[in-house]
């Protein structure tokens, strides 16, 4: 009986090595480097393919403690969140790769205090760091110009980049060697479209990180899951302009939810609150890296933890 | 003049001027210029002369090195304008038959002489006309309404028995007859017979008074279809429609338009509209639908049917149409909800269906429809465009009429813009020049593509405030750009394009490369399978193929598959009018075409997403925009005229 | 391999040479307009040929075949609950959709002393998830040395799901069988040691078997899934034997490849993945093809992410799932609190719910019947208009909850604004954001 051959996708493209950070030696401060990317494959499919790095983890820091956060997650950082630098230190205690610094967008946010809330964590931590604005798009060109300037050479990555504001947020990347997190809502074209847009003004795609956006499980984790895989394939096939390591941000997405935030008043049939909190951002997470993702930004040590388990399972 | 100096900088340091409206990168054409000796010159690019003007020894003073001695004669403005105006394609309607009016024609004018009664011939009137046509046209069965009969005995009497009878033999669904007495007219006038071939698109509507005794179009007269103002696309004005009372607003403003340009179309010929016996309309569904006053709605909501797609033919006098009130108006045939009569006429108009290779039809208008198939299959759909394509929806869009830019040109080193305007005859014969009063479909895809190309506009559509121009800037409208300053247009007012009207534009074109693209693949075949692009369209013969490609509104084909046809609707509508057996071949393309309903696949909204794009998020299938795009980037010439500036 | 419509077209009447079924051609019998427009549907498979009477012999025996599923359908049925799995597609859901959910059953031993209260609690487990009522799929009963049959006995009156028998010992695997009479169970499992009695049993019991290889071997998998099919069981499960991440997912995959890609016979079957009690693996397996996942516990906590999970996968990409439409209160809100309406498309209404639940900003939102679509679809096509904004209003009782009479309406139906006060007479309509992120601003500055 002939034998059954393992069927190879014979993929012509692939992925971007894109590298965060950049120690004394590049220009920066950060005590190691980051590189994600540079996939010849679909997620952990070795038998036909590379996976030189796995992907990252990111831990979410906030400028301030955010009000709109449960407590469960407050608490799990067990008094870190009050001040930046200690939050960041303890990101990196629990193993973080990366550190997201978050702005909130409250009254004392401006580029002054946004320099100085990133040299306090630049110096609290060796990891390369993703800022990301306060979300709105005037408000976010004015920190993340100053956020540039301030970590000039670092390679920071500088979030988000959007069709409306990314002239404003390329130029400072162009200008002091950051890379951007390109983010467009949940659509394989309008994210190969941003990429071309920023790749036109002349940053190299080696300093592009895609964000197609997602949902949270059970609040349309479906629709980002399709387009990430989708974009991948497009990837492999050979589509220059997607072939960008991909961030999601899971944490975000399932720490809004009901489910992640709601102890009480729910159905019994939802389980027990702290283990449900918890599996639905790991859950989000895992099934977002075997959609494609590169780098997840997540908020809770625990699922911090379980991903890492996971990607190290099938890292091998 | 040292050997290697580009012509345009040596006429330059002749202190002369030589116009390089594209900013020397030989996209224009229009610095044309002629040289005695060939063989003294090298050119770098060829690509916008045509074989007549290199045999007659022009080259492009922008792409052309001197490397001897040579003469250069800069040949007058009006003769560039004249040769490039040659350029397009001209809608000259060629009929796909020799027209023979007795074969072909139902309508029929008849001389009658009838015996005048006495007292021993007390026949009655209308037994006595039969009488008469019976023994002199050979016709025994003949029909007539009332309002002709009340007429009858006055009109006999005062011609004195010498009429004309104008009968109508048999129409699409009685093709065995009777034939049926339209009008008598006093005397024997049997030296023209009128009809009218309509078109009612959503945006212009278009007609061509024709003589039927000939088959030549006598005049013709097109105008924006007055239901306009209810709404510019069919849905907005399907809704309104289904208002309590404005179904007869809307039918009664589709009449006007009718009968406003059936009038000019008759003062132009020298006739009254009621001696016009019959009009053929072609229009989509919804067009047809409001001009019979017939509900509307069920178009718009699942599953999209239509009342009728095969109307009967109706008198005038029930439409309020002003040809003559017994005449027929025949309304063609559609195929679904949207896709009207104006589709098989278009694939009639354009032999489509008559070839064996796979042909894809276009008619860009408000409503893209859109045909793909040969002589063995067709499929068909269609796709809300919008009317921007047809000057409509945009701040300073207008008709292709007198005083519309219709093409521009646009700097590359200064991003001034250089135009051309749809000459008034007048001032053109004065040597005047006529004054822009707004920019029609093509001037807006001219617009946009140059826009694109220059970097004025990123893929997106964004306006690039960095380019530092003082076109461009934030009006009352956000960002636009300024084509026509008020200095030197008509009204005194600047012409701009604004980034709602760049959206408008985008999406428009994005709408129909998507609806063909889906089609095409919902059938599992590719546009590499096309062998012919045929372009109808009541704009259609104007657009510039290379323009329109460069901005992803047409697939980049070789220009050679690209045949605009004009507005095919019309045509289709005339040849209707003309000839009994193409009024029954469109019923059958009617019946055997194959609609897609779009909104039905979920892939529609996909590759409208990426079509959203200039020229598309795939550039892959856009090679020769891509090679434009790198030249751009990287273009010695375009240097070397800035480091001279 | 699937046909295009364009080539399944050539098969069918208009395009037969055969004078006789060419004059069939586009007769509309069939129900369809024209042969294109059938060759279309068949292509979609959302007709069946056999409405056209005239197609000729050569051309049905073609299209019969390129029809054929590529991984078999495999059935499995408790005394109350059956449960489809296979005849998948595609390698990812986007190229068409996911049809058949694999199914969740969680794993008793039959030495343990709660195996029927465990399956009682699976049958009885039930979660609303958008409208819809979401329940596990059945029991796992494991041989380990106690009494197999009793135990099987026991977790079948307790839960009516179908059931998954796990014993290689064909003895007590026919102990199993007799108990679950009846019902249609997976029989787990025919191995190189055991697959002629197992074979045997299954075609005795008429249940479908599952086949396992050893460790990621899928030539010896597919060569001993061939001789059991040549025994006589055509209904079978594929069990690569792989109980981790990474070759799981390599096995699943190319499995999965050799099915679809390959048209690979002797592989054209379900896979069912055991995970234990890791809730990574088995989402993993949810999204990489299994037909059936065994978990080691029943966890409530544990169960829903993992259904919602599988809900979500195996939404149709092209029909998005819609939430049922009515009033959805918002962070507790008082009489007194603002009133939205939006359509009932789940990430219209999510992104709704979401952002106005994360301001913390009270509200009551009202989710119109619009089919499914979003707001500016719905419009288009008449299913968000004013008529049917007013119902909205009218028929959920919100009048009785609120004490004012101010909606606002979603910024991009700015033209409703006339006829919803028209249709609501007394209301005063306002004018939100057109996006959803706007609308906390928008509470906070133009409410009050």
């Amino acid at each position: 009986m002939p034998g059954i051959e393992v069927p190879k996708e014979k993929w012509s493209g692939k992925v971007r090595e894109v590298t965060l950070g950049a120690t004394a030696a590049e220009g920066g401060t950060r005590a190691r480097t980051v590189t994600v990317g540079g996939e010849t494959t679909l997620p952990f499919l070795k038998f036909e393919g590379e996976i030189p790095h796995p992907p990252a983890i990111a831990i979410e820091v906030r400028d301030q403690p955010p009000s709109d956060w449960p407590a469960l997650l407050l608490q799990a950082w067990d008094g870190a969140t009050q001040d930046v630098a200690e939050w960041a230190k303890a990101a990196e205690a629990a193993g973080a790769d990366l550190v997201a610094l978050r702005f909130n967008a409250s009254e004392q946010l401006s580029a002054p205090y946004a320099r100085q809330v990133l040299r306090r964590v630049l110096s609290a931590t060796g990891l390369p760091l993703v800022v990301f604005g306060p979300g709105q798009a005037d408000w976010d060109n004015e920190v993340l110009v100053a956020v540039a300037e301030e970590g000039k050479g670092e390679r920071l990555v500088l979030g988000v980049c959007e069709e409306k504001n990314y002239r404003t947020i390329v130029a400072a990347a162009l200008a002091h060697g950051h890379l951007v997190d390109a983010r467009a809502p949940m659509d394989v074209n309008l994210s190969k479209q941003l990429n071309i847009l920023i790749h036109d003004m002349g940053l190299p795609v080696e300093r592009i990180i895609m964000d197609p956006t997602t949902g949270a499980l059970g609040y349309g984790i479906e629709y980002g899951y399709s387009v990430m895989e989708r974009l991948r394939i497009a990837a492999l096939q050979g589509d220059s302009m997607t072939q960008l390591p991909m961030l999601v941000t899971p944490g975000e997405e399932a720490w809004r939810t009901k489910e992640a935030r709601a102890a009480e008043g729910v159905p019994a049939a939802w389980g027990d609150y702290v283990k449900r909190a918890i599996n639905w951002e790991v859950l989000t997470a895992s099934t977002l890296i075997h959609s494609g993702a590169d780098i997840v930004v997540l908020r809770h040590p625990e699922s911090l933890r379980r991903v890492r388990a996971m990607i190290n399972a099938l890292i091998g | 003049m040292p050997t290697g100096t580009l012509i345009v900088e040596a006429v330059r340091q002749a202190g002369l001027d030589l116009n390089i409206p594209c900013g020397g990168q030989g996209r224009c054409g229009r610095c044309a210029v002629l040289v005695d000796n060939r063989q003294a010159v090298r050119s770098r690019s060829e690509l916008r002369l045509s074989q007549e003007d290199r045999a007659a020894g022009y080259v492009l003073a922008c792409q052309t090195v001197l490397e001897g001695d040579v003469t250069v004669t800069i040949p007058p403005q009006e003769r560039i304008e004249r040769r490039l105006v040659t350029d397009r394609i001209a809608t000259k309607v060629t009929l796909p038959f020799v027209y023979d009016p007795k074969q072909h024609q139902p309508m029929q004018l008849m001389a009658l002489t009838l015996d005048p009664p006495s007292m021993d011939d007390q026949t009655d009137d209308w037994s006595r006309l039969k009488r008469a046509m019976a023994l002199q046209h050979g016709i025994s069965e003949l029909t007539i309404d009332l309002p002709t009969l009340r007429k009858l005995g006055t009109t006999l009497r005062e011609a004195n028995w010498m009429v004309t009878a104008v009968v109508e033999l048999d129409t699409w669904d009685r093709p065995q007859g009777p034939p049926r007495l339209v009008d008598v007219v006093p005397g024997h006038a049997t030296n023209h017979l009128w009809g009218a071939a309509v078109d009612v698109g959503t945006t212009t509507v278009s007609l061509y008074l024709v003589d039927l005794l000939s088959g030549e179009i006598a005049a013709q007269a097109a105008e924006y279809n007055a239901q306009i103002k209810r709404g510019e696309d069919v849905i907005s004005r399907i809704i309104y429609a289904s208002r309590n009372g404005n179904l007869q607003e809307m039918q009664a403003l589709v009449v006007d338009t009718i009968n406003q340009i059936l009038e000019r179309a008759c003062g132009r010929a020298g006739i009254r509209p009621s001696e016009v016996y019959k009009m053929t309309v072609a229009g989509n569904s919804t067009m047809i639908h409001l001009l019979l006053g017939l509900p509307a709605n069920s178009i718009r909501l699942e599953p999209f049917i239509t009342t009728i797609n095969q109307p009967p033919p109706v008198q005038a006098a029930e439409l309020g149409i002003a040809i003559h009130p017994q005449a027929h108006v025949d309304c063609l045939p559609g195929v679904a909800s949207y896709v009207g009569a104006d589709i098989p006429a278009g694939i009639l108009g354009s032999q489509m269906c008559e070839s064996k290779t796979v042909a894809l039809f276009l008619d860009i208008g408000t409503n893209g429809e859109m045909v793909l198939g040969d002589c063995d299959w067709l499929v068909s759909c269609a796709c809300s465009a919008g009317p921007a394509f047809e000057g409509a929806g945009v701040r300073d869009g207008m008709r292709a009429t007198v005083g519309a830019i219709e093409e521009v040109w646009i700097n590359s080193q200064t991003y001034e813009p250089t135009y051309r305007v749809i000459p008034d005859p007048k001032l053109e014969a004065q040597g005047q020049p006529t004054p822009p009063r707004g920019i029609c479909g093509s001037g807006l895809i001219s617009l946009l593509a140059e826009m694109f190309i220059t970097g004025v506009i990123d893929k997106a559509g964004n306006l690039n405030f960095d380019m530092g121009s003082p076109r461009i800037r934030r009006g009352e409208h956000g960002p636009e750009y300024v084509v026509a300053w008020g200095s030197e247009t008509a009204h005194g007012r600047d012409i701009a394009i604004t980034k709602v009207d760049i959206d408008n534009l985008i999406r428009a074109k994005a709408a129909i490369y998507a609806g063909f693209t889906v089609m095409a693949r919902s059938v599992g075949t590719d546009l590499s399978t096309v062998e012919r692009v045929l372009v109808g369209g009541s704009f259609g013969q104007y657009i510039n193929v290379e323009k329109a490609i460069q901005i992803g509104l047409l697939p980049d084909l070789p220009w050679e598959k690209f045949h605009f046809l004009g507005n095919t609707a019309l045509k289709g509508a005339l040849l209707a009018l003309l000839h009994r057996e193409f009024r029954h071949h469109l019923t059958t393309i009617a019946q055997k075409m194959t609609y897609l309903e779009l909104s039905a696949d979920n892939s529609f909204y996909e590759a409208f997403t990426s079509a959203l794009f200039l020229p598309h998020t795939d550039l892959a299938h856009f090679p020769s925009v891509a090679e434009v795009l790198a030249a751009r980037r990287n273009n010695p010439i375009s240097r070397s005229v800035q480091g001279g500036s | 391999m699937a046909l295009t419509g364009l080539q399944i077209y050539k098969l069918l009447p208009a395009s037969s040479t055969n004078p006789e079924v060419k004059a069939h051609a586009n007769c509309k019998e069939c129900g369809y307009p024209t042969c294109l427009a059938f060759a279309m549907k068949l292509a979609a498979k959302q007709a069946d040929l056999s409405l056209c009477p005239y197609v000729e012999e050569e051309s049905k025996r073609q299209l019969e075949e390129s029809a054929a599923p590529p991984i078999r359908l495999i059935t499995v049925a408790g005394s109350a609950k059956k449960l489809e799995v296979g005849n998948e597609l595609v390698l990812h859901r986007h190229e068409k959709t996911f049809y058949h959910p694999p199914g969740l059953f969680v794993r008793v031993k039959d030495t343990q002393p709660d195996a029927a209260q465990v399956a009682k609690a699976v049958a009885d487990y039930t979660v609303d998830y958008v409208g819809m009522s979401l329940s596990l799929d059945g029991v796992a009963v494991e041989a380990a040395g106690g009494d197999f049959g009793a135990t099987v006995a026991a977790v079948k009156a307790a839960c009516p799901f179908p059931l998954i028998l796990m014993a290689t010992d064909p003895a007590t695997a026919e102990a199993g069988l007799k108990a679950a009479q009846g019902t249609t169970p997976l029989l787990w499992a025919a191995s190189a040691e055991n697959w002629q009695a197992m074979a045997q049993l299954a075609a005795q019991y008429k249940v479908p078997l599952a086949v396992l290889g050893p460790n990621g071997d899928l030539n010896a998998l597919a060569d001993l899934a061939e001789q059991v099919k040549n025994a006589g069981v055509e209904d079978l499960v594929l069990d690569p034997g792989t109980r981790d991440h990474a070759s799981s997912l390599a096995a699943f995959t190319q499995l999965r490849r050799l099915a679809l890609r390959k048209n690979e016979r002797k592989v054209g079957y379900p896979l069912i993945a055991f995970a234990g009690d890791d809730i990574t693996l088995a989402a993993q397996h949810i999204a990489k093809y299994a037909g059936f996942i065994v978990l080691d516990q029943f966890d409530p906590a544990m169960a829903y992410p993992l259904i919602v999970l599988r809900a979500n996968l195996f939404t149709d990409p092209q029909k998005p799932i819609q939430v049922l439409p009515g009033v959805y209160e918002i962070n507790h809100p008082g009489p007194s609190d603002p009133l939205m309406i939006t359509t009932n498309f789940s990430i219209t209404y999510f992104s709704v719910a979401n952002e106005v639940e994360s301001s913390g900003l009270p509200g009551w939102l009202l989710v119109a019947d619009a089919e499914g679509m979003s707001v500016l679809t719905a419009w288009a096509a008449g299913k968000f208009d004013a008529e049917r904004i007013a119902k909205t209003v009218k028929s959920t009782g919100i009048e009785q909850k609120i004490n004012h009479k101010r909606l606002i309406i979603p910024g991009h139906v700015a033209v409703l604004l006339g006829e919803i006060e028209e249709e609501l007479p007394g209301w005063e309509i306002n004018v939100g954001p057109r996006e959803a992120v706007d609308l906390p601003n928008y509470l906070k500055t133009r409410w009050g």
